[in-house]
């Protein structure tokens, strides 16, 4: 388990010294800052729309972060050749990946955190403190990078860098369209299309379950039912897919 | 954590490296045309032992290497370090490793560095430190124990590389051309450090392509051509063996006369150069005609004479490993 530890927390250091992470962190934070213009240019309810861009932003540049980093995680120590001298240690090959992947997620953690917290601070000067329930926000936020990121941690064990990007943003747009994809197919002519459609939907992840923004930007209450099945969702998925990128990073020679 | 591992070698004379029928195939290109990198490969190396292994670029030795630590799958044999079957992790506990041509990671000051690598092999805080600091201590990097890894030259990495390669005390340190990259300077230290190992009672395997430093450390040598083992044994046997010709330095009165190419002469003095079967003769008839032996000197082959003598033979290592003896013989003409 110390093992384990010290593998996460040589990626998380290695993380928070990354020139990259801290400029698109810091995108981030000005354009969460901008989003208090909105309210210049809107007419209606401007609070909300203040909060919905400004969640929105949240959330995209944390998927970002996480997506970048995910892709790097496992990728980057094939590509630098560190990993011969960590695989070369009594340490299994799951025990790497779980450090590297409990690494990131700690670093992730910090991140929304960080970002929270400007949130805070500027709800404070535009609008009073946040009634909303940001605490599930948060969670269901979480659990949804934790998804993103075990799914690029698998496709950045076997394949190259530019695969690798483009797979994890495909799961991403497509966790984001899954709805779409179901409704595609509830209204098609053909037997089979309704079919595939309904698989595909069963397969592939859904992220706009964790997606909470109606509710918290209208600063409607969330079941908390709600939060926990999405969450169980959420973490049940990601086991399954860390077990598949287990698999093939067993099985794979270090060149 | 696994309830039936791999199997282990039980009792206390196993070898530190036990390597039987090793084969691995690489498959690559589209129509994944086999291409084997390594061919039933078996060695044996003993505990305490100083063993070198060489060949030619592209002979298998990194293969090799990396089959050892599990950083490939062999697709055919076993390994079994200090008497454990290479596959279960737990095999590396008492072995250290040096990759070749090293890379780590930038973001670390050398002593997290070595604090990282201490914690894979959970050595206790205070253990740590005191490892951490004499290891820099003995590879000449204590003056830039808190530089990033970022700023250090290609010579100061592979000194790094080396300091961790021991941060669990191995019984058993492999290093993939520990040599390489070093000035002289640096090549002293690793060969000390190296001979150092062997005083402690530690195996130590490492392959390299500065056949001179194999030639005065290492205890055994094999030597590898084409994924296959040519030649193994102890060093002087395997060059006793190619004793050429013999150097003998005689004072004889004039007149004395002996079938040999003589290749000096300094007014008695002659420098004859005999066959080894001559030497017997050539001195008892010096003896009897009232001469004077000066000198007697065996040409001993060096070790690098002997591989290319072997590259010579297979033919085979000519054409993959071409570059490799050519290298090897611009170095000989050199010297
Ligand atoms: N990942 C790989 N995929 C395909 N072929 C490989 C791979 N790794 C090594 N080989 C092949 O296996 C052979 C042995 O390579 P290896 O790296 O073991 O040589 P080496 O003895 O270490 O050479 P060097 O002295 O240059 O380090 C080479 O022909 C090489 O092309
Ligand atoms: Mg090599």
């Amino acid at each position: 388990m110390n093992r384990i530890w010290a593998i996460a927390m040589n990626t998380y250091r290695e993380a928070i010294r990354d020139r990259v992470l801290f400029s698109l962190l810091f995108f981030g934070a000005v354009v969460l800052v901008a989003s208090l213009v909105v309210r210049e240019i809107t007419i209606g309810d401007q609070e909300k729309v203040v909060r919905g861009v400004a969640q929105g932003a949240i959330s995209l540049f944390s998927s970002i972060i996480a997506m970048f980093l995910g892709i790097g995680l496992v990728r980057k120590e094939l590509e630098r050749k560190t990993i011969f001298t960590i695989a070369s240690k009594p340490i299994s090959r799951w025990m790497f990946l779980l450090g590297k992947y409990l690494g990131l997620l700690f670093t992730l953690a910090v991140n929304i955190l960080l970002m929270l917290a400007l949130y805070v601070l500027l709800m404070l000067l535009d609008q009073g403190l946040p009634h909303s329930d940001l605490l599930a926000f948060t969670v269901l936020l979480f659990v949804e990078l934790m998804l993103l990121t075990a799914w690029a941690t698998l496709f950045s064990t076997y394949s190259g860098p530019t695969t690798a990007t483009a797979f994890t943003l495909s799961v991403f747009v497509i966790g984001h369209l899954a709805d779409d994809i179901w409704l595609f197919g509830q209204q098609a002519d053909h037997e089979w299309i309704r079919k595939l459609s309904e698989i595909l939907y069963w397969l592939l992840p859904n992220f706009e379950i964790f997606n909470v923004q109606p509710q918290t930007v209208h600063e409607l209450p969330i079941a908390l039912g709600y939060v926990l099945s999405a969450t169980g969702y959420g973490l049940g998925y990601t086991a399954a897919v860390l077990a598949l990128a287990v698999f093939i990073f067993q099985k794979r020679d270090f060149a | 954590m696994k309830m039936h591992g791999p199997p282990t070698r039980h009792g206390k004379d196993f070898s530190a490296v036990e390597i039987k029928g090793l084969g691995k195939t690489y498959y690559s290109g589209f129509w994944k045309t086999p291409h084997v990198g390594l061919r039933s490969l078996d060695l044996n190396v003993q505990k305490g032992e100083i063993f070198g292994f060489i060949g030619p670029n592209g002979a298998g030795k990194t293969t090799t290497i990396k089959c050892m630590l599990a950083l490939h799958r062999p697709t055919a044999g076993q390994v079994f370090l200090l008497g454990k079957n290479a596959r279960d992790p737990d095999s590396r506990r008492k072995v250290g490793f040096l990759p070749e041509r090293p890379f780590f990671y930038q973001h670390l000051t050398a002593s997290e560095f070595l604090d990282f690598y201490a914690r894979l092999f959970a050595i206790p805080r205070n253990q740590r430190v005191r490892l951490c600091g004499e290891l820099l201590e003995k590879v000449d990097l204590a003056h830039v124990a808190d530089v990033p890894l970022g700023r250090f030259s290609k010579g100061m990495l592979q000194r790094a590389g080396v300091a961790q390669a021991l941060i669990n005390e191995p019984e058993l340190v492999i290093l993939d051309e520990p040599m390489s990259g070093l000035d002289p300077l640096g090549r002293m230290l690793v060969r000390d450090i190296i001979l150092e190992q062997r005083e402690l009672g530690r195996t130590v395997f490492f392959s390299s392509h500065i056949l001179s430093d194999v030639q005065s450390i290492c205890d055994r040598v094999g030597l590898i051509v084409a994924g296959e083992l040519k030649a193994m044994g102890r060093i002087d046997t395997l060059i006793d063996r190619q004793i050429k010709h013999v150097d003998c330095t005689i004072d004889v009165p004039s007149g004395f006369a002996f079938k040999g190419e003589v290749v000096a002469r300094q007014g008695h003095e002659h420098l004859l150069r005999v066959p080894p079967e001559k030497v017997e003769e050539l001195l008892t008839k010096v003896m009897s005609s009232g001469g004077r032996v000066i000198q007697v000197q065996p040409a001993r082959m060096t070790l690098e004479q002997v591989l290319v003598e072997e590259l010579g033979k297979t033919g085979k290592g000519a054409t993959r490993g071409s570059t490799g003896s050519d290298a090897a013989h611009r170095e000989q003409t050199r010297t």
